[in-house]
């Protein structure tokens, strides 16, 4: 279930990219965008009713662990996201400085 | 002995030498390159003619590889000569060039690339030394003052080499080997998409129909030397890859029994036709003395693509003639121009007249160069065009024919016109001062004049020569005897011809000695509807010489403007792709995946 | 020697640059001189980082990385070295770069593969912000993240299906676990979207003009140059190691046909020299990704180092020439060459090679490209980088031309020397490799084996 609402975040991502022409707004999309993929990457190491992957004492099957690697990863994934978007966010503000707008379309470039 | 490698590779190390002696005494170098052509073709000619001349490689690494062929070696002496040659006029020219060392240099890597063509044994060595010719003669015509022809040269010339490649490369994929003799392997299909596209190169090379605009861009607007080279040089490699084309191919392809001869040596006869009608109905109207040669020597290859389209043994050696013919002429031709383009600054004929008051020889050797290239005797055009005429009429093709006789009347009409008007006519007063050709430049005018006249007479040593070239294509020696030539239905005894005309000749001259002398007048002693005319240049005759004729079809070439079109079509689709893919908006990218993605997704579950 | 430390280095260098900011170009230096000498010292082999065998980052040292990490870093010094001026600011940014660029040549781990790439990206969006063009570079970080994006969604597909991340073990597993084509076309996809973004290739690539079209000869090279280059080798070593393209292939090879041919024309209609290099770098990526996806890695290989060096120089003298003219109109840059004659000449060296004429290193590479995609039978490939190349020589011999040949006045400006040494250089590296190449190609022979070695041996860990 959660893997179709983070493909639909996904798309929502995509969607706001198309169609918005705001400085802004792109980047937010961008965001939504990393988020559906974030939400993704964790429901992969789903597991119905897994434990925690932490090594007890106690002799539990392998199996029924919850794979630990895609958490790894979105930890990762979310600090690259967070790096992009503050790069995003600043170029924004020379964008801003430049032009005076964050509508593309106000900009007046080719 | 004397092996190829190193003819080449000395060439190449003489262009580096004379480049970089060039950097501070330009001069200097250009007399190098007289040193180093002379030196290669007399190498070539002593060894080529003794069977002398050594194939291995030893120094260059790798893939190229040499061998000796009569074949090659015809090619090979015809062309370092004209290099050579023309090499004299490069001392006169050098200073109006731009990079004199750089033209320096080019002028013997295209040396080099020419020799290195027509000795490779296979096809990638050929291609390499091709390629070589390609970009460094590309690089002599700017030189000059004119650069766009370069770029129309690179286009003609690398869609010929390109068709080369592919079919060199294909006939690798399906033989293994790259070695020449592969190609007479394929059979079917295959061998027929090899033997067009060879074909194109070849065509692309010598500038047949339909690449021949290249010639009248490129010979037009190079400097001198640099058109004599390639008019009497360097287009000779495309006779060279049309000779293997046709006759070391044999595609699957219907006979047609009514002229003898396969359909695609009848389509190339036929485009040969074509460019020998084409090449002459737009000389006839140009007015610039080396278009005029440049759309000549298109006309002529035709002729050459015409005879060995018939594959004959008299077809064949008129093509081998004719190669040799044109060389000697057409370069002479163009040099005789190039003299009077380097004293009076101009070759259009309509701002010149009367030189033969101020450079006699160099009209005697206009005057030969061009009864040679019209086909009259006593000149080696004159047993060309014999023989191509017998092959033609032996093999009844009457719409190859009636061109090839259309050419050679119409060739009256073009080379009669730089004569009457550039070297006859009025003698302009702006031109009061020049003088004749300075002592460097009449060497090379009077020995192209001489073997021009020597072929046309004495046509055994060349016959035999061909005789053994075309029996390594399989084919039988044309008959011979100490006068004449056996031809399909007559013989033709060219000592005895040239007789006839030098006894015409005494005779003339006796009758132009023994009477009276006219006098001579100034040329301002004229007058007209009563008045005396002072600005005689309004006047000139050879403006708008032949208008009735020229009515008759468009000034510009119907091809050019199909290739103006795909210019402007890539131009288009180039504009296209930037204007919808390369913008500042990132939502095209987007929409680009998305809508691959969803195709991808769509058609998986389809 | 352990080749982690080729990242490690310019990543502890850029932190400490960061510290103090006056050492922070003498720290790039000596970054990149102790790189170099890493890459010319260190011996092949499987490093796997941190000691857990498959189950965590291996680094992988063979033929195929160590000609990349040579080529790469050895430019990558070169270029910073003849800009020195542009680089002051930028010397943090290049260190991580620097980490980036040898983490992707030497990872053996998709998901690290990604860091990698964002590492790359960020420092290429930072680099590019140097030509004040905040819009374009805006647009680059827009598309570079959704790639990258993509990208990660396609590993973690992968991820899914084959319970590995290792390089080496995917393409095995896919095997063992017997994974059907069509499951594997969604992820391959995305991956191959993911890279051919920052590869260049056609429908994603709009960023390039917007960021090529105004840089300086320090970004153009770095961007064009070395980053096109890591990413192009990535970019090989996925398509012929781990990506099975099944039924995606004949998508793959439509976007990289319609890359070169778009490249070449769009190349063909411009008229500024910046552009005209730029789309006819997009075309060449388009034909180096080409030869990846038809398992031909010694010709790419090959076609990667011309380029990486041609492009260094026309980019570079390109660069210095707007400087110089504050012009890239072709028509007002007319004649330039008559008075900077060995800029011009190394100028025409590498055109010439672009081109692929004989005596120089492009018509070696040209040969052996034809040669191996006819021995695969590929009519139509063969005769469209025939038909394309045709358009390129065209449009180059153009420009050459009338940077030689002036009309009217002349523009001038000045070279150091230091950029002229560099750019001879490389030029008569052209034409040596272009007339005597048995070194090359002896070195190369062995990397496909190698390749596919690394994947036979995962018995091994």
């Amino acid at each position: 279930m959660i893997q179709y609402a983070s493909i639909i975040l996904i798309m929502l991502g995509l969607y706001g990219l198309l169609t918005n022409r705001n400085v802004i707004k792109i980047i937010i999309s961008l965001n939504v965008f990393e988020i559906g993929l974030n939400l993704f990457i964790i429901s992969v190491g789903y597991v119905d009713g897994g434990l925690a992957p932490i090594l007890t004492g106690n002799s539990t099957s392998v199996l029924s662990f919850v794979d630990p690697l895609p958490h790894a990863l979105v930890l990762t994934s979310i600090v690259i996201g967070v790096g992009t978007t503050a790069l995003g966010l600043a170029f924004a503000k020379k964008i801003y400085a430049k032009y005076g707008t964050y509508e593309i379309d106000e900009m007046g470039v080719e | 002995m004397f092996s190829i490698e190193l003819v080449v590779l000395s060439t190449l190390l003489a262009g580096v030498l004379a480049y970089i002696v060039s950097i501070k005494l330009p001069k200097l170098g250009s007399y190098l390159t007289i040193l180093a052509s002379l030196a290669v073709f007399s190498v070539l000619a002593y060894f080529g003619f003794n069977n002398n001349l050594d194939a291995e490689v030893n120094l260059i690494p790798q893939f190229v590889l040499f061998k000796t062929s009569m074949f090659g070696l015809y090619f090979a002496i015809i062309v370092s000569f004209i290099f050579f040659m023309v090499s004299f006029f490069n001392p006169y020219f050098i200073k109006d060039y731009k990079y004199p060392a750089a033209y320096n240099l080019f002028y013997l890597m295209a040396l080099a690339g020419t020799i290195g063509v027509f000795f490779a044994s296979n096809f990638i060595t050929l291609f390499i030394f091709f390629e070589i010719v390609v970009w460094t003669s590309m690089f002599l015509i700017p030189l000059g003052k004119k650069r766009k022809p370069t770029v129309t040269y690179f286009v003609f010339s690398t869609v010929g080499s390109f068709a080369m490649l592919y079919a060199v490369m294909f006939t690798f994929s399906i033989t293994g080997s790259f070695d020449l003799a592969a190609i007479s392997v394929l059979s079917g299909k295959s061998a027929l998409l090899v033997y067009i596209l060879l074909a194109v190169a070849g065509f692309a090379k010598l500038g047949a129909y339909p690449f021949y605009v290249w010639l009248p861009k490129v010979l037009g607007k190079s400097p001198d030397p640099v058109s004599a080279v390639f008019s009497g040089g360097i287009e000779k490699l495309g006779a060279f890859i049309a000779f293997m084309a046709i006759l070391r191919i044999s595609p699957a392809s219907i006979y047609l029994e009514a002229v003898g001869m396969y359909l695609q040596n009848y389509v190339i006869a036929i485009f040969g036709a074509i460019t020998i009608v084409v090449g002459t109905l737009q000389a006839i109207r140009q007015d610039d003395a080396k278009k005029l040669l440049a759309y000549s020597s298109a006309s002529n290859g035709g002729y050459i693509l015409v005879a060995i389209a018939m594959s004959s043994s008299i077809s064949l050696t008129g093509a081998m003639y004719h190669i040799l013919a044109h060389a000697l002429a057409s370069t002479a031709a163009f040099l005789a121009i190039a003299v009077v383009h380097y004293r009076t600054k101009t070759t259009k004929i309509s701002e010149l007249g009367g030189m033969i008051h101020h450079m006699p020889l160099t009209y005697m050797v206009y005057l030969m160069a061009i009864i040679s290239m019209a086909g009259i005797p006593p000149m080696g055009g004159f047993i060309s065009k014999w023989l191509i005429f017998q092959a033609v009429i032996n093999k009844q093709m009457i719409i190859v024919a009636v061109a090839t006789f259309f050419g050679s009347i119409g060739s009256f009409l073009y080379v009669f016109r730089p004569l009457a008007a550039l070297f006859l006519g009025q003698k302009l007063p702006k031109y009061k001062g020049v003088k004749e050709a300075p002592f460097l430049m009449m060497i090379p005018l009077i020995i192209l004049t001489l073997g021009s006249f020597y072929i046309g007479v004495i046509p055994n040593q060349v016959i035999d020569f061909s005789n053994k070239v075309i029996a390594e294509f399989g084919f039988g020696p044309l008959l011979m005897n100490e006068f004449g030539i056996q031809g399909a239905n007559g013989t033709l005894s060219a000592p005895i011809i040239a007789s006839v005309f030098g006894l015409g000749v005494v005779v003339i001259a006796i009758i132009f000695f023994i009477l009276p002398k006219s006098r001579k007048v100034g040329l301002m002693d004229t007058y007209t509807s009563g008045e005396f005319i002072y600005t005689e240049e309004l006047l000139h005759y050879s403006a708008d010489f032949y208008a009735p004729f020229e009515r008759l079809y468009p000034a510009k070439p119907l091809i050019s403007k199909v290739y103006a079109m795909i210019k402007e079509k890539v131009n288009e689709l180039g504009r296209f792709f930037k204007y919808w893919f390369f913008t500042n908006k990132p939502e095209v990218t987007v929409l680009w995946i998305v809508l691959i993605l969803t195709l991808l997704v769509w058609g998986d579950i389809l | 020697m352990n080749p982690v430390l080729l990242i490690a280095i310019p990543l502890l260098f850029a932190f400490l640059s960061i510290m103090n900011k006056k050492f922070a170009r003498p720290l790039l230096l000596v970054a990149l001189l102790l790189d170099v000498y890493l890459v010319f010292t260190i011996s092949k082999g499987l490093y796997s980082i941190g000691g857990f065998s498959q189950y965590g980052i291996n680094l992988l040292v063979d033929q195929y990385s160590l000609i990349g990490l040579m080529v790469v870093n050895v430019v990558f010094f070169l270029t910073v070295v003849t800009n020195c001026k542009e680089v002051k600011r930028l010397s943090t940014v290049l260190l991580v770069a620097l980490a980036g660029v040898n983490g992707l040549l030497l990872t053996n781990d998709l998901f690290n593969l990604f860091v990698f790439l964002e590492i790359v990206g960020i420092s290429a969006y930072l680099i590019t912000s140097g030509n004040k063009r905040p819009l374009a570079t805006f647009n680059y970080l827009v598309q570079g993240t959704v790639g990258s994006g993509l990208y990660l969604l396609g590993l973690i597909l992968l991820y899914s299906m084959t319970g590995t991340l290792n390089m080496a073990l995917i393409l095995p597993t896919i095997v063992d676990k017997a994974i059907p084509l069509s499951n594997l076309a969604l992820p391959f996809m995305l991956m191959f979207i993911g890279l051919g973004v920052e590869a260049k290739l056609l429908p994603f690539n709009s960023w390039v003009k917007g960021v090529l079209q105004n840089a300086n000869a320090l970004t153009s090279v770095l961007i064009a140059g070395v980053f096109a280059t890591t990413i192009a080798l990535t970019f090989g070593r996925l398509l012929s190691t781990v990506f099975v393209l099944g039924s995606i292939s004949n998508i793959v090879l439509v976007i990289l046909a319609v890359t070169m041919l778009a490249g070449e024309v769009a190349a063909f209609a411009s008229k500024r020299i910046r552009e005209v290099l730029l789309f006819s770098a997009i075309a060449q990526s388009g034909l180096i990704i080409l030869l990846f996806a038809n398992g031909l890695v010694i010709p790419a290989i090959m076609l990667i180092i011309a380029n990486i060096v041609s492009k260094y120089i026309l980019f570079t003298i390109t660069g210095k020439m707007v400087d110089g003219t504050k012009t890239d109109e072709i028509e007002s840059l007319q004649g330039v060459f008559s008075k900077n004659k060995l800029v011009g000449f190394a100028f025409t060296v590498a055109s010439l090679s672009v081109i692929g004429l004989p005596l120089f290193f492009g018509f070696i590479v040209k040969l052996n490209i034809l040669t191996s995609l006819f021995s695969q039978y590929q009519l139509f490939l063969s005769a469209l980088i025939l038909v394309v190349s045709l358009i390129e020589g065209t449009y180059f011999v153009k420009l050459l031309i009338k940077l030689w040949y002036s009309v009217g006045e002349v523009k001038t400006f000045k070279v150091d020397a230091l950029v002229k040494v560099v750019t001879l250089i490389f030029a008569l590296g052209l034409i040596v490799f272009g007339v005597y190449t048995k070194p090359l190609t002896d070195s190369l022979m062995t990397v496909p084996e190698e390749m596919m070695e690394a994947i036979a041996e995962r018995g091994n860990f």
